[in-house]
C-alpha cells in the first residue's frame, strides 16, 4: 500500500517531469534516453513552430538540447540551408502551412532524415499529403517515424500549465464572451481547448471524473471533452489510456478530479493587486514562459532636461525550477523575499570568506615546518573548496538575479503604491470597514496608475452587496475621467453583474484581515538594501478565493448550494451522460483545476497554500491562458465598447 | 504518450501510390522514383566532412574498447589468488599506456584539422554553427574516454607510491623525513600535481581496497583530465623543438669547418698568383737581357 500511494504521489506530482521525459524521448528519436557516459556521440538537428518552441522553452534549456545531441535548433518557417548527412526531428503542429512548409523540405532535400513528431494528433487527409509530397521527391525512405506526441499545453511549473501562448487571443475571456461570437467560432475555441485538454490527460496517463458548473463555457468544454475521452476509450484497438501508457498510473486506484469553471464566477481575482514574489512579477513585470524582461537604466539620475533618454539595457533572466531560492520564495510576501535574499547574500558573503581564508593560508603554510601535518587537512578543506567553487558561483548568480528581479518590482510598488492598493481591496473583499473612502483614493494624484484605480474601482464594484447609488456613481465616474481611466470595463462589469445577480448570488470572497506592521523599523533593521520607506509590511492571512472553495467543496464532497447542482461526468462508465449524483462517496486525492477563460498566478498560489495543509493531496492548476491585470483590464475595455 | 504513426504514413504512402496509378498521374515515386533515388544519392559527394567526422568517433570508440577491454587486468594488479591469465606485467602496462596516449594525440590531432578545414568552402551560417557542433561533440567524447584512461593509470601510479612508501615505512617518529621521502618520490612520477599528494598520506592499510573514493582527494582527477590533451600536444612540441636545435647546432658546426677550409683555400690561391707574377716580370726582364 505504501508503495502504491508512493507511486501515485510520484504519478501524480510532476506533469513537468512527464512532459520533459516525453519531449527527451522525442528528441532521442522516440527511443528512451539512457545516461550512458561513453556512448557516441550522436547528432541531430531540431526543427520547431512557434508552438513548439513554447512548450519545449520552459522544460528544457539549450544547454540540455545540447546535451541531448542538438547542434541546431531552428524555426519551421525560416530559410534554412541543406545539411546533408543530418537527421532532422521536427515537432510541429500539424496546421496546413506547417504541412505545406514540410513538403517543401522534403522536395528541397535539406536533411538526411526525419522523424516527424505532431504535437497533436494528425488528420488522415494531411498525413496524405505528406505521403504525396515524399512520393514525388522520391523521399519516402527518408521518412523515418512518424509521431503524434499528445503535447500540446506548456507546463511552466509542477503542478501548473497553460494551453498556450500563441493564440492566447483565440482563447481568451474576450473571445469567449463576446455578444457577437458566432456558433461555429465557439465551436472552434472550444475545439482548441478540448483537444489541449485532451493531450494533457494522455501525458497524465489518467481518466478523471469531470465536473462543472451549468450554464458556462465550463460546461461545454465539459460535454466535448466527456465524449472525446469516451470515443478514445470505446475504441480498444487505439485506446491512449490502456496498456504501458499508464505506467506508473496503474498503480492509483483513485482517478483524478477534474473541476471545469469559468472565469466568469470571480472577476476580482484578476484585477487584484497581489503581494506575493511569483505574482507581483507577473503583474508589474514582463514575464512570459518563466522568462522575465528587466530593462535596466544605466543612465546619469539626475539628466538636464532636454538631454537624451537614459540607455537601458533589457535584461532577461530564466525562472526555472533549478533555482532553489525562486522555489522557495515565489509565493512568499515581498518583504520575506527581501529579507531572505539578504540572508542569502551574508552567508554566500560568509563561504566566500572562507574560500579566500583558505587562500591565504595556503600561501603560508609551505614554509611553516611545524604545520605540515595541518597541510592534509588543509588539502582536503581546499579540496572542497575547490568543488563547491561552482556552488558559489551559482549562488552568486542567483542572488544577483533576484536582487535585481526584486528591485525592479520595488521600484513599481513604490511608484504607484500598490500596498496600498493591497490593503485596501484586502479590505473591500473582505467586507471589513473601510478606514478611507474610495473617492479619497481615486482622486489621490500620487497613489498609482489609471489602471490601477480602475482596477481597485472594480473590485469594489463587483464586491459591494448592492450597486452604488446613481449619484454616487456618477461621483466616482467624474473622479476616475479626472483620473484619466478608460470606463469602457465598466460598462461590461455592470452587464456582468447584472447577468450574475440574476444566476445565482454573487461568490463572496471569505473573511480576512491583514494586519499593517508599521513603517521601516522592525522589518528594515536588518541592514536589507531594500530600502522600503514607506511600505508597509502587510501580513497575508489565508483566505480562501472562490475557485479554491469550490474546489474544496467538490474534493471533500461536502456539501453546498454552490457546488450540489454541479455537472457529473464520468468517461469511463457505460451508459448514460451525467447524472448530479455522484457515484464516488470517498474524497479525492488528487485533482485538477481549470479555468476556462483564463487564469493568475494568485490563483495557483492560493491553491498551492490550501493544498499545502493537507497531506497526500496533490492538485495542478491548469488555465487556457495567463492573464495579467494589464491585459484584463483592455480585455474588459473591449468588450465594454460593443 | 506518443503514438507511433510511422505504419500509418506507409500506409498512406500505399495509398496515395495507387490513387495516383488509377488516375493516371504522372508520378516521381515508382519503380523509377526508386532507382531515381538511387541515382541521387550516390553521385552526391557523400559529405567529405561528416564520413571523416564518423571515422574519428569509430576511431574514438576503437580506443575506449581497447581500454574497457583490458581494464580489469589492468587495475588487478595485487590479488596473488588469481590465475596467470588475470596477471599483466608492468612493461604490458606501460605499453597499454603508451599506445593510448599515441592514440588520443592522433584522434586530437584529427579533431583540429578538421576544425580547420570544415570552415573552408562553406558558406552557410547553419552548416558552419552545425559543424562546430558536431566537432564538439567529438572533442566531448574524446575527453570522456581520456577520463576513463586517466583513471586506471591514476590507481596504478598511486598503488605504486603506496607500495613504495609502505616498503620504506621504517618505524620513525619523525614524521617529516617520512613525508618527504614521500613527497619525492611522488614528485618523479610523471603526471601528477605535487600539492595533492600529501593528502594521501593517511591510511596506508588500505591500498588495497578502497581505490575510488580515494581518487576524490587524490590528484583532483578532472583537472588532470582536463589538462592532459594539452599536456600530450606540450610534449610533441617540446619534441619537435629539441629536435630543430639538435639539427641548427650540427648546421653550425659544419659551417665552421667550411669556413676554415674556405680561408685555407684562399691563402694558397695568393701564394700560387704572386708566385705567377714574379715568374713573369722575371722571364721579362731576362727577355730584355736577351735581346738587348
Amino acid at each position: 500500500m505504501a508503495a502504491a500511494a508512493a507511486a501515485t504521489a510520484a504519478a501524480a506530482a510532476s506533469i513537468r517531469e512527464r512532459q520533459t521525459v516525453a519531449l527527451k524521448r522525442m528528441l532521442n528519436f522516440n527511443v528512451p534516453h539512457i545516461k550512458n557516459s561513453t556512448g557516441e556521440p550522436v547528432w541531430k538537428v531540431l526543427i520547431y513552430d512557434r508552438f513548439g518552441q513554447d512548450i519545449i522553452s520552459p522544460l528544457l534549456s539549450v544547454k540540455e538540447l545540447r546535451d541531448m545531441g542538438i547542434t541546431l535548433h531552428l524555426l519551421l518557417h525560416s530559410d534554412r540551408d541543406p545539411i546533408p548527412d543530418v537527421p532532422a526531428v521536427y515537432f510541429v503542429m500539424p496546421t496546413e502551412e506547417n504541412i505545406d512548409r514540410m513538403c517543401q523540405d522534403l522536395r528541397n532535400q535539406l536533411y538526411e532524415s526525419y522523424y516527424l513528431n505532431f504535437i497533436s494528433a494528425i488528420s488522415r487527409s494531411k498525413l496524405e499529403d505528406i505521403a504525396n509530397a515524399a512520393l514525388a521527391a522520391s523521399a519516402v525512405t527518408q521518412v523515418a517515424k512518424v509521431f503524434d506526441q499528445y503535447l500540446n499545453f506548456i507546463t511552466l511549473e509542477d503542478d501548473m500549465f497553460v494551453l498556450c501562448n500563441q493564440n492566447k487571443e483565440l482563447v481568451s475571456y474576450r473571445a469567449i464572451n463576446r455578444p457577437d461570437i458566432t456558433d461555429t467560432e465557439m465551436e472552434t475555441v472550444m475545439d482548441t481547448i478540448v483537444d489541449s485538454l485532451f493531450c494533457f490527460f494522455v501525458t497524465l496517463g489518467a481518466v478523471p471524473i469531470i465536473r462543472c458548473s451549468r450554464g458556462t463555457a465550463a460546461e461545454m468544454v465539459a460535454v466535448k471533452l466527456d465524449k472525446k475521452l469516451r470515443e478514445n476509450l470505446r475504441d480498444a484497438r487505439n485506446s491512449l489510456f490502456t496498456g504501458d501508457t499508464l505506467g506508473a498510473g496503474q498503480f492509483s486506484f483513485q482517478r483524478p478530479l477534474l473541476v471545469l469553471v469559468d472565469r466568469n464566477i470571480d472577476l476580482a481575482t484578476p484585477l487584484h493587486h497581489t503581494w506575493t514574489y511569483q505574482a507581483l512579477v507577473h503583474d508589474v513585470l514582463d514575464f512570459h514562459l518563466n522568462r522575465v524582461n528587466l530593462e535596466e537604466s544605466s543612465g546619469v539620475e539626475n539628466s538636464p532636461a532636454g538631454a537624451r533618454p537614459k540607455r537601458k539595457n533589457k535584461k532577461s533572466y530564466d525562472l526555472t525550477p533549478v533555482d532553489k531560492f525562486w522555489q522557495k520564495h515565489k509565493g512568499s510576501p515581498f518583504p520575506e523575499v527581501a529579507e531572505s535574499v539578504q540572508q542569502e547574500l551574508e552567508s554566500y558573503r560568509a563561504q566566500e570568506d572562507e574560500v579566500k581564508r583558505l587562500k591565504s593560508i595556503m600561501g603560508l603554510e609551505g614554509e611553516d615546518e611545524g604545520a605540515i601535518s595541518m597541510l592534509s587537512d588543509n588539502t582536503a578543506k581546499l579540496t572542497s573548496a575547490v568543488s563547491s567553487l561552482p556552488e558559489l558561483l551559482e549562488k552568486k548568480r542567483l542572488i544577483d538575479l533576484h536582487t535585481n528581479v526584486a528591485t525592479a518590482v520595488l521600484e513599481h510598488i513604490k511608484a504607484r503604491k500598490l500596498d496600498v492598493y493591497f490593503e485596501y481591496e484586502e479590505k473591500i473583499m473582505s467586507k471589513t470597514t473601510l478606514d478611507k473612502s474610495l473617492l479619497d483614493i481615486i482622486s489621490d494624484p500620487d497613489a498609482g496608475t489609471p489602471e490601477d484605480k480602475m482596477r481597485l474601482f472594480l473590485i469594489y464594484y463587483i464586491s459591494t452587496q448592492q450597486a452604488p447609488s446613481e449619484a454616487d456613481l456618477e461621483q466616482y465616474k467624474k473622479a476616475l475621467t479626472d483620473a484619466g481611466c478608460n470606463l469602457n470595463p465598466l460598462q461590461y462589469i455592470k452587464q456582468w453583474k447584472a447577468f450574475t445577480k440574476m444566476a445565482s448570488a454573487p461568490a463572496s470572497y471569505g473573511s480576512t484581515t491583514t494586519k499593517p506592521m508599521g513603517l521601516l523599523s522592525r522589518v528594515m533593521n536588518t541592514g536589507s538594501q531594500f530600502v522600503m520607506e514607506g511600505v508597509k509590511n502587510l501580513v497575508l492571512k489565508q483566505q480562501n478565493l472562490p475557485v479554491t472553495r469550490i474546489l474544496d467543496n467538490l474534493m471533500e464532497m461536502k456539501s453546498n448550494p454552490e457546488t450540489d447542482d454541479y455537472r457529473y461526468f464520468d468517461p469511463k462508465m457505460l451508459r448514460g451522460n451525467d447524472s448530479s449524483v455522484p457515484r464516488n462517496k470517498n474524497p479525492f486525492q488528487e485533482a485538477i483545476v481549470f479555468v476556462v477563460g483564463g487564469g493568475n498566478y494568485i490563483e495557483y498560489q492560493n491553491l498551492v497554500d490550501y493544498i499545502k495543509g493537507k497531506q497526500g493531496k496533490h492538485i495542478l492548476y491548469g488555465c487556457s491562458g495567463l492573464f495579467n491585470a494589464t491585459q484584463f483590464i483592455k480585455q474588459l475595455s473591449q468588450l465594454g465598447q460593443k | 504518450m506518443a503514438v507511433d504513426i510511422t505504419l500509418l504514413f506507409r500506409a498512406s504512402v500505399k495509398t496515395v501510390k495507387t490513387r495516383n496509378k488509377a488516375l493516371g498521374v504522372a508520378v516521381g515515386g515508382g519503380v523509377d522514383g526508386s532507382r531515381d533515388e538511387l541515382f541521387r544519392r550516390s553521385p552526391r559527394p557523400k559529405g567529405d566532412f561528416s564520413s571523416r567526422a564518423r571515422e574519428v568517433i569509430s576511431h574514438i570508440g576503437k580506443l575506449r574498447d581497447f581500454l574497457l577491454e583490458h581494464r580489469k587486468d589492468y587495475i588487478n594488479a595485487y590479488s596473488h589468488t588469481m590465475s596467470e591469465y588475470g596477471r599483466m606485467t608492468d612493461t604490458e602496462r606501460d605499453q597499454i599506456d603508451q599506445d593510448a596516449q599515441i592514440f588520443m594525440r592522433t584522434c586530437s590531432e584529427a579533431i583540429q584539422q578538421l576544425r580547420t578545414e570544415a570552415h573552408k568552402e562553406i558558406h552557410s551560417q547553419q552548416v558552419k554553427e552545425h559543424r562546430t557542433a558536431v566537432l564538439d561533440f567529438i572533442e566531448d567524447y574524446l575527453k570522456r574516454v581520456c577520463k576513463l584512461y586517466s583513471e586506471q593509470r591514476a590507481i596504478r601510479v598511486k598503488r605504486v607510491v603506496d607500495k613504495k612508501r609502505l616498503s620504506k615505512l621504517e618505524p620513525e617518529p619523525n614524521t617529516k623525513t617520512r613525508e618527504s621521502t614521500s613527497s619525492e618520490k611522488v614528485s618523479q612520477s610523471p603526471s601528477k600535481d605535487s600539492e595533492e599528494n600529501p593528502a594521501t598520506e593517511e591510511r596506508p592499510e588500505k591500498i588495497l581496497a578502497e581505490t575510488q573514493p580515494e581518487l576524490g582527494t587524490w590528484g583532483d582527477g578532472k583537472g588532470e583530465d582536463e589538462l592532459s590533451p594539452e599536456e600530450i600536444q606540450m610534449e610533441a612540441e617540446i619534441d619537435s623543438i629539441h629536435q630543430l636545435v639538435v639539427g641548427a647546432t650540427e648546421n653550425i658546426k659544419e659551417g665552421n669547418e667550411d669556413i676554415r677550409e674556405a680561408i685555407k683555400n684562399n691563402a694558397g690561391f695568393r701564394v700560387w698568383i704572386l708566385f705567377f707574377l714574379v715568374m713573369c716580370s722575371f722571364s721579362l726582364l731576362f727577355l730584355d737581357w736577351y735581346d738587348s
